[in-house]
C-alpha cells in the first residue's frame, strides 16, 4: 500500500471555555478521527451543522492547534510544527470557505487578492505574478478583465470562483473545500462542482470535500466520511455509503435527502455539541438510534472494518 | 455608490454636515492664508491704541497692548488646527499600533495593553492631561504631548475591537493559511478595513483636541504669551471680561465654532463611509 498523502492520527479537539464564576466547561469538537487520504482521491465528509466537520478542516489546514493525535502530511509530521517551520508546507493545503462573501477582502481588488499568496510565498517578479493570475482566472472560468475589480461587484458564484483561484496559486496538492457550494444558488452550485471535477482531472489534486449534502459530496467524491458529534461513524466508497447505508445515522441522514413527489420526515431532535458532552460513555448516537442497547450505552463502538474498505462505528450493526 | 458621489449626495441632503464641512474649509484656508489675509502683524504693539472697541480699522477690537484681535485671531487658527491635528495623529498612531497588537497577541500583552489604557480612560482626561504637562514643562508643544497620550486610550480600544472582529474573518482566516506574518495581516487587512471608525474617531476627536489645547492654554500651561493661541487670549482678556467684552468674545468664539465644526463635519464622514447609515 502506498504512503497516504495526508493521515490524521487520532486527532481530538477540545475547546476549553471559560465561565464568568472561573469554572471550565469543555467542548469536544472532533474526538479520535483517524483517516488516510490517499494522493489524488476526493474523500467527502458529511454530518450535520455542529458536528466538527469545520473543526476538523481548521485542524487539518492548522488555523487551529490540536488538543491531541498527529498530522501527517506526505511522511512529515507536522503536528508539533512552529508556525516558521511550517510556512513553507502551507503551499501544499490550501482551503476554500463557504462563505464567498467574508473570504475576500472588501478593500483589495481581484488581482491584489489573488496575488497575496504569491507574495508572501514566492519570490517572483510582478509580471511573473500578473502571467499566473491571469492564467489562474482563465482556469476558473473567468477572464483577465476581472482583474482590477472588487469583489462586491461579483455574484456569489464568481466570488467562489475567485476564492478556488486564490488558493490554487501556491499549486497545492490538497484542497480541503469547506462547504464551498451551500451558499450559492442550485444553478450555480451545478457550476462551481462540475468547475470542481474539471479541475481535479487537470491539476491533479486530492479533494477533503465537506457538506452536510450528501448528494453534492457523492457528486465529487470517491469515498464519504459520515460524522456524528465529533467522530467518524461511518467510512466507505461514496456509492456503497449512498446506496447501502449501515450505521442507522446515515441511513437517517439519506432518508431525510429530499426527492421530487417524496413527503420529507424530519430527522429527529439535532444533536448538538452541549448535549453530548453529558454523553461522554458509550456511543455519541445512543439517544437517537433506533437499535441502541446496553452496550451502547456504556462502550463507545471503534470505528472498525465491516467489509474491505468500509468502516463503521457501531455495536448493533452486524454481519447477516 | 461611488464615495464621491456618496459624499456629494450627504452634502447635498445633510445640511449640518455641509455647514460643519464648510466651516472646517473655512478654517483651514483662514490658517495657510492667515499671513496674507491679517492686516496688521499680530505681535505689533501699539499702545495708544490699547484695548479699542470693535471698528472699521480693527474687526475685533484691541488687546491691552493695543495688537489688533482680528489679526490675531487669524493667526490662532493656524496654531489651534496643525495643534489639533498634531494631537489626533500622534493619538491615532500609537493608538493603531498598541490596538492591534493588542487585539492580534491577545492573552497576557492584551491584558496589559488594555489595563493601562482603562485606567488612562478612567482618569477625567483634563486632569490627567494637566498632571502630565505640569511634570513635562509647560509650553505648547508638552501640552500636545500630554493631550496626545491622555488620547491614545480611546484609539486603542476602537482598534482592539475592530481586529477581535476582523480576525474572525474568512479572508483574514485564508491569509493565514498561506502563512501570512501577523504583520502583514495587520497592515494589508486589518488596517485597511478598520479604517472607516479610525477617520470618524479622528474628525470628531479634532474638536476635542482643539478643545483641550486650547483649555490647557486658558490655564496657562500650554502657549505662552505672546503667542496667538485663542485659549491663551481669552486667559489674558480674563481681567477685561466686563469691560472689553469682544477681547475675550472673539476668540472664544473662534474655539466654539471650529469646535463645533469639526464635529459636525465628523458625524458626516461617519454617515458617508458607512453606506448602511441613515442618510437623511
Amino acid at each position: 500500500m502506498t504512503l497516504p498523502l495526508l493521515r490524521l492520527e487520532n486527532v481530538d479537539k477540545v475547546f476549553v471555555k471559560k465561565t464568568m464564576m472561573g469554572k471550565k466547561s469543555y467542548i469536544h469538537a472532533v474526538r479520535g478521527i483517524t483517516l488516510d487520504i490517499q494522493r489524488g482521491e476526493a474523500l467527502g465528509i458529511v454530518g450535520e451543522s455542529g458536528c466538527g466537520k469545520s473543526t476538523l478542516a481548521s485542524l487539518i489546514i492548522r488555523l487551529e492547534t490540536l488538543t491531541r493525535g498527529k498530522i501527517i502530511l506526505d511522511g512529515t509530521d507536522v503536528t508539533s510544527l512552529k508556525e516558521k517551520d511550517l510556512r513553507p508546507l502551507r503551499r501544499f493545503v490550501q482551503i476554500v470557505f463557504q462563505d464567498p462573501y467574508s473570504s475576500l477582502s472588501p478593500r483589495m481588488t481581484v488581482e491584489e487578492i489573488l496575488t497575496e499568496p504569491l507574495k508572501i510565498m514566492t519570490k517572483l517578479s510582478k509580471a511573473e505574478m500578473h502571467a499566473k493570475v491571469t492564467a489562474l482566472l482563465e482556469l476558473v472560468g473567468m477572464n483577465a478583465s476581472c482583474l482590477d475589480r472588487y469583489p462586491h461587484e461579483f455574484s456569489g458564484g464568481q466570488r467562489q470562483r475567485i476564492s478556488i483561484a486564490r488558493a490554487l496559486t501556491t499549486e497545492p496538492e490538497i484542497l480541503i473545500l469547506d462547504e464551498p457550494t451551500s451558499a450559492l444558488d442550485v444553478s450555480v452550485q451545478a457550476q462551481v462542482l462540475n468547475l470542481l471535477n474539471d479541475l481535479r482531472q487537470k491539476l491533479h489534486l486530492t479533494y477533503i470535500f465537506i457538506s452536510h449534502n450528501l448528494a453534492v459530496v457523492k457528486y465529487i467524491s470517491d469515498r464519504t466520511a459520515v460524522m456524528y458529534a465529533g467522530q467518524i461513524v461511518e467510512l466507505g466508497p461514496s456509492e456503497k455509503i449512498m446506496l447501502e447505508p449501515l450505521h442507522p445515522y446515515t441511513r437517517e441522514l439519506i432518508a431525510a435527502l429530499p426527492a421530487v413527489g417524496k413527503k420529507l420526515k424530519p430527522l429527529t431532535k439535532a444533536a448538538d455539541m452541549t448535549e453530548n458532552v453529558a454523553q461522554e460513555r458509550g456511543c455519541p448516537y445512543q439517544n437517537r438510534c433506533p437499535l441502541v442497547d446496553l452496550r451502547c450505552k456504556s462502550e463507545r463502538p471503534p470505528l472498525a472494518q465491516f467489509e474491505p474498505g468500509h468502516f463503521l462505528a457501531c455495536w448493533g450493526v452486524t454481519k447477516s | 455608490m461611488t464615495f464621491t458621489e456618496r459624499a456629494l449626495k450627504i452634502l447635498k441632503y445633510n445640511r449640518l454636515t455641509a455647514i460643519g464641512a464648510g466651516i472646517v474649509l473655512l478654517v483651514i484656508l483662514v490658517g495657510v492664508f492667515a499671513p496674507v489675509i491679517a492686516p496688521y502683524d499680530p505681535n505689533v504693539i501699539d499702545v495708544p491704541h490699547r484695548l479699542g472697541a470693535p471698528a472699521l480699522k480693527h474687526l475685533f477690537g484691541t488687546d491691552e497692548m493695543g495688537r489688533d484681535i482680528f489679526t490675531r485671531v487669524l493667526y490662532g487658527c493656524r496654531i489651534s488646527v496643525s495643534v489639533g491635528i498634531a494631537i489626533v495623529c500622534v493619538s491615532a498612531f500609537f493608538g493603531i499600533l498598541f490596538g492591534s497588537i493588542s487585539g492580534y497577541a491577545g492573552g497576557k500583552v492584551d491584558n496589559v495593553i488594555m489595563s493601562i489604557s482603562d485606567m488612562v480612560l478612567s482618569f477625567p482626561s483634563m486632569v490627567l492631561a494637566l498632571a502630565l504637562t505640569a511634570s513635562l514643562g509647560l509650553g505648547l508643544f508638552n501640552t500636545m504631548l500630554a493631550v496626545s497620550i491622555v488620547k491614545i486610550p480611546v484609539y486603542v480600544r476602537l482598534v482592539r475591537g475592530q481586529v477581535l472582529s476582523l480576525k474572525q474573518r474568512q479572508y483574514v482566516k485564508a491569509a493565514r493559511t498561506f502563512g501570512a506574518p501577523p504583520f502583514w495581516i495587520i497592515w494589508k487587512h486589518i488596517i485597511p478595513n478598520s479604517l472607516t471608525p479610525i477617520m470618524v474617531q479622528m474628525t470628531l476627536g479634532l474638536g476635542d483636541a482643539i478643545l483641550m489645547a486650547a483649555s490647557m492654554s486658558f490655564i496657562g500651561l500650554g502657549a505662552q504669551p505672546p503667542t496667538p493661541e485663542w485659549g491663551a487670549m481669552v486667559n489674558s482678556a480674563r481681567a477685561y471680561a466686563i469691560d472689553q467684552w469682544w477681547y475675550a468674545a472673539f476668540p472664544g468664539l473662534s474655539i466654539l465654532v471650529t469646535v463645533v465644526g469639526f464635529n459636525l463635519l465628523g458625524d458626516g464622514i461617519r454617515d458617508i463611509l458607512d453606506p448602511k447609515s441613515k442618510q437623511g
